[in-house]
Order: C-alpha cells, then structure tokens, then sequence
C-alpha cells in the first residue's frame, strides 16, 4: 500500500496470492476454449458477425449482461459506490424513456432492411457521403469505447501486479499502458477466432458467472462486516438515496449524468452500439429481440448495478468501520480490487477477480468484433467494389472477407489500446467514460433519431449535423463558458469542464444544425437553382467545399478569436447544406420507405420479397428427411402448412426442439409447395450444415414475421 | 435530512424531462402504425412499455422512501 502525494490517494499493488494467479489463469483458459468451440459455428461473415440470426431472447438477454456489467464495470461503479453511496446505480435505471423508439423504431428497421452496419443506413437513407462522415464518427466512438474498456480492465489488474519485476538482471516498472497492452494480445485471441457466435456463449456463460460472483462479493461483505443491520447503519443517509444530488458536486451530478448517461448515453447504447445491435440481430426475430431487450432493461439492468457497485458501498462502510484496513482516501478505481481481497479467501479472490477480467474483456470483445463487422460493411467492401470494378468472384469473396475481418479485428485492438491515451487523465473511469459519451455520441444520437423518426431530414441536413454541430461541439471544448448557460448551475471544474452536462449542449448544437438546416430546404434548392445557371458551376461548389474545408481546420486548430470562429461555423454549416444539396441526389419518397418508422409495413414487405402474411399460425413439431438441392426451399406437407398457417413464399424458422440450445441449431428458409407426408419436413444439406442438426432429432418449424 | 436537491428533485426531473421523451416515444410509434394496437401482440407490448416507465418510478420512490426513513 503507497499514498501517492500527486492526488493524495492510496494505492495497491501486489494485491493476492499465487492460488488467485491460478484460479485466473485456469478460468481464461476455459473461457477461450468454450469460445473456440463456438467458432465452428462461422460459416460466412454473416455468421461471424451476426451469429446467423437464429437465437432465442434469453440466450441474448443474458449475453447481453455480460456485455452492459463489463462496459459499465466493476471499477467505475464501485469508485462512485465508494464515494457517493447506492446513487451509483442511478445510470443502470434510467434507459426506459427510449424504449418505445427502440423496440418499435430502430430494431425493426436494422431487421427489415437488412443492413449490416449503421453506416450502411446513412447511404440508405441518405447518400454515400453521409455514410462515409457516420462511418469515421462512428469507428471514433467504438474505438474509444474499446479504449475504456481497456483502461478500465488495465486499473483492474495493476492492483494485483507489482510496480516492477526484474528480468535478465534488469528491473522493468509495470505501467498502465504495459499492462493494457499485454491484456490486448489476450483478448484480441478468442474474438479473431471465434467470431459472433463465440462471443455470444462465453457472454452467455459469463453473465451468469458475473452475477454469481457480484452477488457472492456482497454477501461476503455483509458477512465480513457483522450483518446486513450493520452495514445498513455505517451508511450516512446521503449514501443511501438512489440518485446523486441534482448539480453537485460537478464529478458526480444527477442532471450532468441525466444528459449524459440517460439521454446521450442510452440512445448511445441502444441505438448506436454495434455490438449491443448485432445481438439483438442475431435473435430469430423482431419480437424475440424485443423480449431480450425488455427483460434486459426491466430485470438484468437492476440487478447488474448492485453487482457493480456493491464493492464500492462495502468499501465505504469498511473505510468508517475500519479506516485502518480501507482508508477513506483510497483510490476510487482500485476500490473493488481492494475490498474483494479483503471479504475473499485466497482462490475465490481469484475468481472474483477472473470474472471481472473476463467481462470486461467480453465487453471489449464484443466492440472488437462489431468494429470490425463496420469496417469490412463501410471500408472494406466498398473499396474492394470499387477496385474489382463488377468482375466479382463471389466463391472467394467471403474467404477473403473473413479474414480480412480477422485482420481488422486485430488493427483496431491496437487503436483501442492507443487511445487510451486520450481517457488516462482522468481522475476516474467514470469521468472518463462520461466525458467520452458526451463528448463523442450527440451528433450521432441527432442523425440516427431524426433520421428513423423525421421524414423531412434531409442529406444535407445530416451532413451540416456531421460538420457544423462537430464544429459547434468543437467550440465548447474551446471555451466551456459556452456551455455554462445549459450547465443547470453545475460547478465548472477548470480542469475537466462540464464532464457530463456538455452533453446537453452538445445535442442542443447538433440539434438545432439539423432541424434550422432542414427548414431551410426550399432555401438551399433555390441556391443550387442559381448556381447550376451560372457556366462555372461546378468550380462553385468546389469552392464551397474547399471553404467549408479551411473554416473546418479554423475551429479545430482554435485560429482566431471566438466570434471569428462563430461567424465561420455558420457560414461554413451554409457552404456544406448548399454543396450537399448541389451535390446528392436525393428522392423523399424512394430514400424513406422502409427506412423511417412511418413506414415500417413496407419494410416488412422488402424484408420479406412479397406481401407479408400476418395470419398467426402455430408452432409444430416435425421430423427432417434431405433432399437434393442447395436452394433455400424447405418443403412441408400440405396439413403442417395449413396448422402454421402459411403459404407458399413465406418465410420460416426451422430450429432444433431441444430449448436448450437456444436456437444455436437452427436455420431460416422460405416454404416451398407442399408435400403429402405430415410430421416432415424436407431439407437440403445446406440447410443441414447451417443448423447443424442431429439425425434423428426433431425440429420445430414457425412461420416468420 | 438530506436536501430536496438530492431526494425528490432529481426524482422529478428524471421521470418529468425523461417522461417528455418517453411520451413523445409512445406518440410517434402510435401515429406511426409502428404499434398497431388492433394486434393482440401489440397490445401486450403497449401495456408492457407503460408498466415499465411506472415500474422505474415505484424502484425510485420506494428506494428514496426507505433511505430517508429506515
């Protein structure tokens, strides 16, 4: 134990045993190999990315907590735990004001269209140049998203280390980054072969480690302190209140992390997460991925935050019952580390310990591998497009994509570990991750909702948003006096301004870009009208763009005082609409079918190929013969047909009848016309090694949608 | 006691600036057709979508209730 006299805090290190090392080190490898095992499932970058779209919702429900505890951590929720009492759960319970837009919104629109990445929705909804200015945004968030998660699994594990070691007779210090950047070969091992359906079931597995382990922690610690009376009597009042005080104190506000956790944050993490997305996308339908989400929100969220944070309320009672043994002025990040060392036993210590790892390594995993799947969607493919110029090798390309997925998996691990560069200077995880969503996810938040929501959202509305609210936002990280006016009077800390409440500011700024940008169409086309009159028009608006371009570089190299910078985001925001305008070619009716809310049924009928069949049929229960083929025909006898109510066209869900695969054996094919033998249904080998069903097995088979 | 500030205030404001978005939520997906309450599937998800919002405000209620006066 050390006071460091930087920040007046203790710190650890050398925390455990060697009994710990092993228990950690037998529980990875278990962990990697269970992952393995999954990754035979991956027959095509669909399957690596997406697990096949095949799972019921409590496989997802509970891979999901593994995910939302490892993100959200130990460590961070512990630290305020400690300093702040049982309001560190606030941030678990807050995500059900989006709700409604999701399951209705947003899930049947990434289902029903198809598309593989959030970018790819841009170019669908937009033009290409929106989907390329979403894809940078977008690989920002998730690879500094991946950093936090690196710097938090990082301060999890230096409390256990050494400060040095010794080798071939020199002495090595043990630094943050060195151990980030050992844990990041770990991890980048099981998701660069395994993929999807890997990370699905060891998430699987370790959501309910991570519960048993959170809770097993509490109850040692109630125990080690005499009784749930004791500890519940060690705490002051203010502790014990479920959210933090309105707008203090300015690292640990309720309306500061309202903005940026219950607004920024939740729409972040449903709406944008790729990782969180591709496993609601990886259910067998719409309405299974809606029961994962909901049980998810209503239950696991719940429960997840007193498995995160009950470190960090043990540790405080331990600092007042035994301020010997837990000074008060410990460090926050290493709370959780601390106090499972103290209330644990040589061995469960480790475990504890290796199911924290292991999540957050889960957790990163998961980005990783949603990363990639935007890389291969947005970057790669398009430019392999473009260079292959229509001669095509269908047989090869998704060889090739998978592993260039697997190489880009391991890129971006080494960007993850890079920038946590950016977040190490904050005097928490927490701050950091707050200061992170608000910082990086509003002109996404803007772009998605009123894109989904808003028919009238235009590209050039999307791209001003992309360029003129970055550039606002840009401003505020200039001159936080910009952002006092929304602060609710927080405090300004000098050294990390407006953490959470610049999130307000920063959806007011992107906000207002996109819907001033969108009134003034009628504007902007008049504009264009004269500018195409004009002989030299193409060179005008690439002067547009080049001024765009250097008042861009203005505001993010700070040149110039304020109002110079102001009055140069607003003409630049004018010079994009009206080079956007000039240069997309946009149709409202043909780019907002299917793509926006208002007309989801049509979604449903492009999902589909043909008119959907709402009748509601039954579940039954068949057995398979093959057949010759490699279509995606599955054929049914004419009264098994009639029991799901289906019709020739439509599609269905075959899956194996044990329940406790979860869908894992499972495939999706369309009805072919009807044959006279009930209780089978006729498939082909591919259908076969897709589902990977066992002979002699029976299958259910449901009609889809 | 704690302060109004850190008991019922935050309270109000969750559940009130967040229950703005959550209704305007609800409206957008009913004027939509995105929740068709004439299937019977859509009814049950409507009535699970309200439970949960009171779900959320009975957890802080009852929460701040008990650490103010247990």
């Amino acid at each position: 134990m050390e006071t460091t006299s930087s920040n007046i805090q203790t710190t650890f290190h050398s925390i455990g045993s060697s009994t710990d090392w092993v228990v950690m080190v037998v529980y990875f490898i278990a962990i990697m190999l269970f992952g393995s095992y999954f990754g035979r499932y991956n027959r095509s970058t669909k399957d690596f990315f997406f697990g096949g779209r095949r799972f019921a919702w409590w496989l997802i429900a509970f891979s999901i907590v593994a995910t939302g505890v490892g993100s959200h951590s130990f460590v961070k929720y512990s630290a305020k735990g400690f300093e702040y009492g049982f309001s560190s759960t606030m941030t678990y319970i807050n995500d059900w004001f989006f709700i409604p837009l999701f399951l209705f919104g947003w899930l049947p629109i990434i289902v029903y269209t198809k598309i593989r990445s959030i970018p790819e929705y841009f170019e669908k909804r937009f033009s290409p140049s929106a989907r390329f200015l979403a894809t940078v945004l977008l690989l920002l968030y998730m690879i500094g998203y991946i950093g936090i998660g690196f710097l938090t699994l990082g301060k999890a594990v230096i409390p256990m280390l050494p400060e040095n070691f010794e080798l071939l007779g020199m002495q090595f210090d043990i630094t943050l980054m060195g151990a980030i950047a050992v844990i990041a070969v770990i991890t980048g091992i099981y998701i660069t072969f395994g993929g999807q359906t890997a990370v699905i079931f060891t998430d699987l597995l370790q959501g309910f480690v991570l519960l048993f382990a959170g809770f097993l922690l509490f109850f040692l610690g109630i125990s080690y302190l005499g009784g749930f009376d004791t500890f519940w009597n060690l705490l002051p009042v203010a502790w014990k209140l479920p959210l933090a005080d309105l707008t203090k104190p300015p690292d640990f506000n309720f309306v500061g992390i309202f903005w940026q956790d219950g607004v920024a944050g939740s729409v972040g993490f449903l709406f944008m997460n790729m990782g969180l997305i591709m496993r609601f996308m990886a259910t067998k339908s719409v309405d299974e991925g809606r029961k994962a989400a909901t049980f998810n929100i209503l239950f696991m969220l719940p429960l997840s935050a007193i498995v995160v944070g009950n470190a960090g309320w043990i540790g405080k009672a331990l600092s007042i019952s035994n301020p010997e043994l837990v000074p008060a002025n410990t460090s926050p990040d290493q709370i959780f580390v601390v106090v499972a060392n103290i209330v644990a036993m040589p061995g469960v210590f480790g475990f504890i310990m290796a199911a924290l790892t292991a999540a957050l390594m889960s957790t990163v995993d998961t980005l990783i591998n949603a990363t990639a799947a935007i890389y291969i969607n947005d970057i790669h493919r398009p430019v392999v497009k473009y260079l292959q110029k229509g001669k095509e090798d269908k047989k090869n390309t998704d060889k090739r994509e998978l592993a260039a997925a697997r190489w880009s998996s391991v890129i971006i691990t080494a960007f993850g570990v890079v920038s946590v560069l950016a977040f190490k200077s904050f005097p928490t995880v927490y701050e950091a991750h707050g200061y992170f969503h608000s910082t990086l996810t509003p002109p996404l938040v803007i772009a998605i909702f009123l894109g989904i929501f808003w028919k009238k959202f235009t590209p050039s509305a999307v791209i001003s948003t992309f360029v003129g609210g970055v550039a606002l936002m840009i401003l505020g990280l200039h001159d936080a006096n910009l952002i006092t006016p929304f602060a609710h009077g927080i405090e300004m800390n000098h050294s990390h301004p407006y953490s959470y409440i610049r999130a307000f500011y920063n959806l007011f700024v992107c906000g207002a870009v996109a819907v001033i940008v969108t009134y003034s169409t009628t504007l902007q086309q008049s504009v264009v009208a004269k500018i195409r009159r004009k002989s030299n028009h193409k060179k005008i608006s690439y002067a547009l763009i080049a001024v765009a371009i250097a008042l861009f570089g203005m505001v993010v190299f700070n040149v110039g005082i304020f109002i110079l910078q102001f009055i140069g985001v607003v003409i630049m925001t004018s010079a994009v609409a009206i080079a956007t305008t000039y240069t997309v070619k946009y149709d409202p009716v043909a780019q907002t079918e299917g793509l926006t809310v208002w007309s989801l049924a049509k979604a449903k009928e492009m999902f589909k190929g043909s008119k959907v069949n709402e009748e509601e049929g039954e579940v039954i229960n068949v057995e398979w013969k093959t057949k010759e083929g490699d279509d995606d025909i599955a054929n049914f006898s004419k009264n098994d047909m009639a029991k799901m109510a289906a019709n020739v066209g439509d599609l269905v869900y075959i899956c194996d009848a044990r329940k406790i695969y979860g869908g894992l054996k499972s495939v999706h094919a369309v009805y072919g016309e009807p044959h006279e033998e009930d209780g089978i249904v006729m498939l082909n080998n591919e259908h076969l090694l897709n589902g990977v069903f066992k002979e002699g097995k029976t299958v259910t088979a449901e009609k889809e949608m | 006691m704690p302060a109004i500030s850190h008991t019922w205030l935050p309270l109000l404001y969750l559940y009130g600036v967040g229950g703005i978005f959550f209704l305007i939520g609800m409206i957008i997906i009913r004027k939509s057709k995105a929740i068709d309450l004439k299937k019977k599937r859509h009814r049950y998800w409507y009535r699970v979508l309200i439970f949960g919002y009171f779900y959320f405000v009975a957890f802080h209620v009852i929460f701040t209730l008990i650490a103010i006066y247990w």
